[in-house]
């Protein structure tokens, strides 16, 4: 039986007169990775900046590990989030950008306490193979190096939840194939919880537990990829997940080895 | 919730500010203006006349000023000829003196017993029309200059490209491409030009000679007649070409919502273009060049022109005529209007450009509003509401009614600054536990670092040679030393009105060159 890591119950969401969030409820497995599919403007980001309290809901209740985080601090919430334009640090080298938030916390002011931190950062450095650019600051980085030292930056806090918000979209292809595994990677070295935004439904079927799929302020769908595929939900579902994937295996399916 | 209404209230905290730091004194302005004082005004002989005269010369030196500029800006941005950045600096030179400098320089050069009257063959000096329009011009060309490199340089040229595949020919390119890009900002220049010369007091009282202006008469009223009515009066009506144009300004501002990046133009390098280019460039840089010539000359020079031998007499004799205390007023007030006015914009800009809501729009707006009063008028409405205050007669008030006038553009160059930086900068801190003081100190202020530069630069090299806002609030003891330069024509003292402008010039250039050295080695990448 599968630990609920969060319990999301009846958000409510409007801006300017619109529904953005309607009655929303769903849970989260803990070391899941779930994915929020759908189109422009479905309420996808306006759910994650809810889930890491950079947004108040209407009405609606989160639940992390059985305790209500709804108004909690997001620094409160032992979560992280990475952005589709990274957001770092720009007048920071990699080391600086990954180490800042611990270093300045008043904690680890003390000389034994800054000696594990960089260690701690080094590691990760590291594990991410960015230590050839450590001392590089973003300018001098690619689209995936920046994103990585993303990743690392929020990893290094230890949050047992990531938000992601469509975090490759500005990456070339190449790019998005090796991130993708380095994500999966995480989700089995940390059993992190993820919870993922994006548009691309290649992306979410290839990396999924589970598919949360979205449409006008609504969930249409939850379930595994199989599920979805097997017995979508209803028409939308249909036509905007599988028989897109499907035209997309089928203009490939001619070229596959053996 | 209340973490936002706190930062609202904070907003408009500030606003309210701004807001009485300019529209109370200016209220206070509007009420000394009593009938009596407006009849006195419109009903005398030189009211009709000041007004035609600055209307007309104003008119005039902005049309050669901006087609000078015009020239200049394509010449440098549109040609490949070299010592591009040699030629901006000559361009510059006038924009770090006060204008009445400028005005002293002309007088110099082509006044009745001018050193080029002569060479000219001229039978008398270039008083009155003629010399305010090329006063203007040399004082108001640099401005423009900039405003049109700015413009020129970020045009896109990708529609030249297509217009070349086309076969559009160069008129028609003009016509269809560059004309319609123009148009909006152009008459953002064309305004700013004109408010920048109309309200200008430096060269008209210089090499005016009978041919009065407002600015000069307002000038004349309040200094020399004490009449505060009157130069209210006159100073109501400086205030229309300047609010039109603050008008025109706010409404033009493009927001930088390009959804593609312009791709730069590459200049061609056709010989005609280069030596056109070439002629442009020059005749500009000797025409910015004559008057810190004849400073130099003055300066330098035993007893001009009688004897020409190379002494340091002049720099001794201004010197002890207390030069030196009044240089230190200037920067003492320099640094401390800079050193505040950074803090100011800053906090401000902040407010505005990385804690968007409602209010930041009133904040933004008001922190700018300064850029609607001409100096002249500030300095007056200040006199009148400051009068009988403990800050009147020191350093303070001078100090004050600088940070007024000079914070509009530093404030908007930090919140083009702040605005570019990403989006999602503030989610990160919060997310993280990074307080926003953290962020400020260790990322927001880091990022803009050159902006800061160039706020310090501007608000110093402009405190140094101001001479409108302070001239009715100074007194013998606080002066800055622009102001010493009217006394010291008055006094029939040239060498030492020359020494001062050069000082000046000197001050305001090493600031610059420093700057200029600090932000090269800022440049990591």
């Amino acid at each position: 039986m599968e630990k609920i890591k969060l319990q999301v119950t009846n958000l409510e969401k409007e801006y300017d007169g619109q529904k953005v969030l309607d009655k929303v409820s769903f849970s989260v497995n803990e070391g899941e990775f779930l994915s929020i599919l759908g189109p422009s403007g479905c309420g996808k980001t306006t759910i994650l900046r809810i889930l890491i309290g950079l947004l108040n809901p209407d009405s609606g209740v989160v639940l992390k590990d059985g305790a209500d985080i709804t108004n909690a601090l997001p620094s409160n919430r032992g979560m992280g989030i990475v952005f589709q334009n990274y957001a770092l640090f720009e007048n920071m080298t990699v080391l600086e950008n990954i180490e800042y938030a611990l270093k300045i916390k008043k904690e680890n002011k003390t000389p034994s306490r800054k000696k594990e931190i960089r260690e701690q950062v080094l590691k990760m450095i590291e594990h991410m193979e960015l230590t050839e650019h450590i001392d590089k600051r973003p300018a001098l980085l690619s689209g995936g190096q920046q994103q990585r030292v993303a990743i690392a930056r929020t990893l290094v806090m230890n949050p047992d939840v990531i938000l992601f918000d469509e975090p490759m979209s500005a990456l070339d292809v190449a790019t998005r194939l090796s991130l993708r595994k380095v994500l999966k990677d995480i989700q089995k070295e940390f059993g992190t919880t993820m919870i993922y935004i994006t548009h691309d439904q290649e992306e979410a079927f290839a990396m999924s537990d589970r598919i949360m799929v979205m449409d006008k302020a609504q969930i249409v769908q939850i379930d595994t990829p199989e599920g979805i595929v097997g017995s979508p939900a209803n028409d939308y579902v249909k036509e905007f997940v599988v028989d897109n994937i499907q035209i997309k295996v089928d203009s490939l399916v001619k070229y596959v080895r053996g | 919730m209340n973490k936002i209404k706190k930062s609202d209230a904070t907003k408009a905290l500030l606003a309210f500010v701004f807001i009485a730091l300019i529209f109370i004194p200016l209220i206070n302005m509007f009420m000394y203006m009593d009938k009596e004082s407006i009849n006195k005004v419109v009903s005398s002989a030189v009211f009709g006349t000041a007004i035609k005269n600055s209307l007309i010369s104003t008119i005039v030196s902005t049309v050669i000023t901006v087609v000078l500029a015009f020239a200049l800006a394509m010449s440098i941005e549109r040609s490949s000829i070299k010592f591009k950045k040699i030629f901006s600096v000559m361009f510059a030179l006038p924009m770090l003196v006060p204008s009445i400098s400028i005005g002293m320089g002309l007088t110099i050069l082509f006044g009745n017993n001018g050193i080029l009257t002569k060479v000219f063959g001229m039978t008398q000096g270039i008083y009155g029309f003629w010399g305010i329009v090329m006063g203007s011009v040399l004082y108001a060309f640099p401005v423009a200059f900039l405003m049109l490199s700015d413009i020129i340089r970020y045009e896109d040229s990708l529609p030249y490209e297509a217009a070349k595949v086309l076969g559009l020919s160069k008129f028609r390119q003009f016509t269809a491409i560059m004309f319609p890009y123009l148009k909006k900002p152009l008459i953002t220049v064309i305004f700013a030009t004109f408010t920048l010369i109309v309200t200008d007091y430096g060269v008209p009282l210089m090499i005016g000679g009978k041919y009065t202006t407002i600015p000069v008469v307002m000038y004349q009223e309040v200094i020399g007649q004490l009449d505060f009515g009157k130069g209210s009066v006159y100073g109501s009506l400086l205030l229309i070409p300047a609010i039109i144009a603050f008008i025109l300004d706010v409404l033009n501002r493009e927001k930088n919502t390009n959804s593609y990046v312009p791709k730069r133009y590459i200049p061609s390098n056709r010989l005609l273009n280069r030596i056109l280019a070439y002629i442009v460039c020059c005749l500009g840089t000797v025409f910015t060049l004559l008057p810190i010539l004849s400073f130099v000359l003055l300066s330098f020079a035993k007893d001009y022109p009688n004897n020409m031998t190379v002494s340091l007499d002049n720099i001794e004799k201004t010197m002890k005529l207390h030069a030196g205390e009044y240089l230190i007023n200037s920067i003492v007030i320099a640094l401390l209007v800079s050193l505040v006015g950074i803090v100011v914009a800053f906090f401000t800009a902040y407010l505005s450009a990385r804690m968007k809501s409602k209010m930041s729009k009133f904040l933004h707006l008001s922190a700018m509003i300064s850029a609607a009063i001409p100096g002249l008028v500030l300095g007056l409405s200040y006199v009148i509401t400051f009068k009988r205050s403990p800050m009147y007669g020191t350093i303070i008030i001078l100090i004050m009614v600088n940070l007024v006038h000079f914070i509009s553009s530093p404030y908007l160059m930090m919140y083009n600054s702040l605005s570019k930086a990403n989006g999602n900068l503030e989610d990160v801190g919060h997310t993280m536990g990074i307080s926003r003081a953290y962020m400020i100190k260790d990322v927001f202020i880091p990022m803009t670092k050159n902006t800061i530069i160039e706020m310090f630069s501007y608000f110093f090299v402009n405190c140094m040679m101001t001479i409108s806002a302070v001239s009715f609030l100074a007194n013998t003891s606080n002066k800055p030393i622009s102001l010493m330069i009217n006394q010291f024509e008055a006094q029939m003292q040239l060498e030492s009105a020359a020494v001062v402008s050069l000082m000046i010039l000197m001050i305001n250039l090493i600031i610059k060159g420093v700057f200029h050295f600090i932000k090269r080695e800022k440049h990591v990448c």
